[in-house]
């Protein structure tokens, strides 16, 4: 192996290299090239490194120094200053917003230093292609540990009394499906993974997938030796490109050098595994529609029982486990129960991953070990709102399944029963920030129509109840709401997961209920008022120019797309309520606050009812 | 009646030339041989060809270079390549560039005759005047072959109609139902089931792409950031509504369910290209890269 001075770990994600990796990697190379730096200091990429929102990022390695927004033009610059007279270059470290210092060690910047990394252990740290930068992690000591020195037994019992629960979502005690799995009897079992990460504003699957593979791979290695299983299949989504290559790759390396195939660590044990790509349909989530799917059918679910441990894929004993609990599996088996239950609390041990996005400072993947406070997360990982003059609306936890948690409840810990508690769920980790701009009566529809779209159609009361409640939000966002629509909607919601067949229409109904229970007077201000005070449904507000607060800069009307907004310099505007389209254009340009939302009701009078 | 076609042949070994002359004028078909991409191209800025045989592995200029060439100097002109490495990835880029057909090197005077024959007959019917009504457009048989080849390959595995329908999609774009009952012959199931999964699935499409495939994301964080606003600016710039193709066919506009690029919200993705932190002022200069 060559020697090398310095390690440049820079991430690969899709983020960064959306944000410009390959240019900045490449503006990189050359200036250490040209200073003759290139022998010793070598460029790595790596997965996802977790905070996109400051990509492209770097980290020099051993130092442990972090860039963030690194350009090509800077790029002389940096080297000039670290490389060649070893100081950090501080244009490009982070910075604390208010403070205004930076700071070098990424150790010490908040949203790292809060963060507990099992599952993302290797994130930006290996090249997830090399099968060798895996192994000098630690990488298949577990296997090999489960496969050489544990009965199937042991290890079930090991994880079982980690307290692991699946990371897909609903929670269930992963040693215990093993369990089940490995009791049935069969000639053939299938040991299956879960990569049909569909929940929309959840990505720490892919970012596994994409940055840590073998990971995977390993998990699956040790839980078909539980279960007794020599085939094993990955179902991925096909709009996860990259997942699938790397996860081919490894693969492929694994079969190579003896770690998949025939008599695996000389244990006499044999596991073979294969890459299945799905073909979008949120459904196939689930377990027994994703069995379906690589049967080659429509993905529909079926009832259960039979359950899967006993009659999965192709009718044969079959586990299905998420890519993240999979990832937690070798740890577990390398360091014992005990120390896996060292963090998280007695019912939610470990950790847990979780994709933080919208109105977020720090957008990007976190792991923090379960129990933590949601504010913890939010205000010292996250850095709060984007927008720091706005406030914190409400945090979207679980995806089309789950809720809204609102700022009261902010405190709580985040485990799986406290979420459960507020009515979201924990899901598969998807954390949607929503700032004061957002109209919770639409939010909760935008999720209907995710569902009312993806139902499969086989049950109706999933088919046909997710419709009928989606037509009466749009009623109510169009202003065509009545009075009682909030308790017909509530009724329908309890109908429809009583009776749905799977976990989609039995959890369709969560974004309503808990908008409904937390933002009840949102509701009832677009029905009765047609006043949506967030002034998203168009239907439902007016734009008014608050004359105390406008400083006459003309910065709205330049910007109206109508000509509606009327003033000179150092008389305050006006909005001709006759022109306006409500498009908001004015709203997000004023930067004084000026601009107030109101119901819709005054558009009909001559004089804004506003002073 | 052959003779009003004029074929040209392009390979670096004279022989390969020599010989397809002598067949294929045997048969009364007009013929010209080059040794290199570079005559082809000097050639035909001259005087237009009807078809082009030509070889992949050329020095200087490949067969591919020359291909795109055509495709787009030369849009009328037919071509086939002749190849002795008929691997999966060469054809896979030839097809792409929407070649008739191939010929395995080396190959007997029926083979090459067959293959003429059929490439003759699909650009006759391709420069026949169009009917008022719109004609159904006929794949070229390289498609159809690669398709049966696909289908075989898969053909003893349960399961297999996912991956045999996405590859498919792969070589011909878009599963029209020809290609679907097609399928369904060759791994012995029903037309309405191989229906059943293209209609349920929302990566398959039963109408062709644009050039320039558009993918907007609807995830909750692109939500949040409002892509509603960079969705409508592309509706009104290039006035296709989703899951429509532009008049010149150059753009197709879907919507997809969260891309897992949160990070980067709002996200849109042309062809295989990411573009974050979307507003809908980056809407026309994003278009224009493509135009």
């Amino acid at each position: 192996m060559e020697k090398v001075r310095t390690n440049l770990l820079m991430c690969a994600g899709t983020g960064c290299v959306a944000s410009g990796t390959p240019k900045v990697r490449a503006a990189l190379q050359e200036e250490l090239e040209k200073r003759g730096l290139a022998d010793e200091i070598k460029i790595v990429l790596t997965g996802c490194n977790g905070f996109c929102a400051e990509g492209p990022v770097m980290l020099v390695y051993p130092e442990g120094i972090f860039y963030q927004k690194m350009t090509v033009d800077e790029m002389p610059k940096l080297v000039e200053e670290h490389f060649l007279k070893g100081r950090p270059y501080e244009k490009l470290l982070y910075k604390e917003p208010e403070k205004k210092h930076a700071i070098p060690a990424m150790n010490e910047i908040p949203f790292f230093k809060h963060q507990v990394l099992r599952v993302l252990r290797n994130k930006g740290m290996i090249d997830p292609d090399s099968l060798e930068e895996y192994i000098a992690r630690d990488g298949y000591m577990a296997a090999a540990k489960a496969l050489t020195e544990m009965t199937p037994a042991d290890i079930i019992k090991v994880v079982k009394d980690s307290g692991l629960r699946g990371r897909g979502g609903a929670g269930f005690p992963t040693g215990l499906k093993w369990e089940f799995a490995s009791k049935s009897v069969a000639d053939q079992k299938y040991m299956l993974c879960n990569g049909d990460e569909g929940d929309p504003g959840a990505f720490m699957d892919r970012s596994v997938m994409e940055a840590d593979p073998h990971s995977v791979i390993e998990g699956m290695i040790i839980g078909a030796r539980a279960i007794g299983s020599s085939k094993g299949v990955i179902y991925v989504r096909a709009e996860y490109p990259l997942a699938v290559k790397r996860l081919q790759k490894a693969i492929n390396d694994c079969h190579e050098k003896g770690l998949l195939g025939e008599d695996i660590f000389g244990s006499g044990f044999a596991f073979d595994l294969e890459i299945y790509l799905g073909a979008g349909a949120f459904v196939c989530g689930e377990e027994t529609a994703l069995m379906r799917s690589i049967e080659g059918k429509r993905g529909m679910p079926r009832p259960r029982p039979p359950f899967p441990a006993h009659k999965g894929l192709w009718d044969k004993p079959s586990v299905l486990n998420n890519v993240e609990t999979l990832a937690q599996i070798s740890p577990i088996i390398l360091h014992g129960a005990e120390w896996y239950r060292t963090l998280g609390t007695e019912k939610s041990a470990g950790t847990k991953v979780f994709a933080l996005t919208g109105d977020i400072k720090n957008v990007g993947l976190v792991e923090v070990p379960m129990g933590i406070p949601l504010k913890t997360i939010i205000y010292d990982i996250g850095g709060g709102m984007k927008n720091k003059k706005k406030k914190f609306k409400s945090v979207q936890m679980g995806g089309p399944s789950g809720g809204c948690i609102p700022m009261g409840l902010i405190e709580i810990p985040v485990t799986y029963e406290d979420v459960v508690k507020t009515g979201a769920i924990m899901g598969s980790g998807g954390m949607v920030v929503m700032d004061e701009d957002t109209c919770m009566v639409s939010t909760a529809k935008f999720f209907l129509e995710f569902t009312a779209d993806e139902s499969c159609g086989k049950c109706t009361p999933c088919r046909i109840g997710t419709r009928v409640m989606l037509d009466m939000l749009t009623d109510i966002c169009e202003g065509k709401g009545k009075d009682g629509d909030i308790e017909i909607l509530e009724d329908f919601s309890r109908d429809v997961i009583a009776t749905s067949l799977c976990g989609l229409g039995q959890t369709a109904p969560n974004p309503v209920l808990s908008t409904i229970r937390y933002f009840r007077d949102e509701y009832e201000s677009h029905i009765k008022d047609h006043w949506c005070k967030a002034g998203i449904c168009r239907n439902l507000c007016s734009f008014h120019i608050n004359e105390e607060l406008c400083k006459a800069c003309g910065a709205c009307l330049r910007a109206c797309p109508q000509k509606a907004i009327v003033g000179e310099k150092k008389v305050p505007h006006r909005i001709i309520q006759e022109l306006c389209i409500q498009c908001r254009t004015c709203y997000d340009t004023c930067k004084f606050g000026s601009i107030e939302i109101g119901p819709a009701a005054v558009k009909e009078k001559k004089e804004p009812a506003m002073k | 009646m052959v003779d009003d076609l004029k074929i040209l042949v392009v390979d670096d070994e004279p022989i390969i030339i020599r010989s397809c002359e002598s067949i294929l004028k045997s048969e009364g078909y007009n013929v010209q041989g080059l040794l290199s991409a570079k005559d082809a191209i000097l050639r035909m800025e001259q005087q237009p060809f009807d078809l082009v045989f030509t070889d992949l592995k050329m020095p200087e200029v490949d067969g591919i270079t020359l291909i795109r060439w055509i495709r787009q100097k030369r849009p009328d002109t037919g071509v086939v390549i002749i190849t002795g490495y008929p691997s999966q990835d060469t054809i896979k880029d030839a097809l792409e560039l929407g070649i008739i057909d191939y010929v395995p090197k080396p190959f007997t005077p029926t083979v090459l005759l067959d293959v003429t024959q059929r490439a003759v007959s699909w650009i006759r019917e391709k420069k026949a005047p169009l009917e008022p009504k719109e004609k159904k457009e006929e794949l070229p048989p390289s498609m159809l072959q690669e398709i049966d080849r696909v289908i075989s390959q898969y053909r003893s595995k349960p399961g297999s109609s996912i991956p045999v329908l996405q590859r498919c999609q792969q070589i011909v774009g878009y599963l029209p139902p020809e290609v679907q009952k097609r399928i369904a012959k060759g791994l012995n199931m029903t037309p309405a089931e191989i229906h059943g999964i293209v209609s349920f699935y929302s990566f398959f499409t039963m109408k062709p792409r644009g050039d320039h495939n558009i993918r907007i994301c609807l995830g909750t964080a692109c939500y949040v950031k409002r892509v509603e606003e960079v969705l409508n600016r592309i509706k009104e710039d290039l006035k296709i509504d989703v899951g429509e193709v532009t008049e010149d066919k150059k753009f197709s506009l879907e919507t997809v369910r969260c891309l897992g690029a949160c990070g980067l919200a709002p996200v849109m993705v042309i062809d295989e290209e990411t573009y974050g932190a979307m507003n809908p002022k980056k809407v026309p200069d994003i278009l224009k890269e493509y135009a």
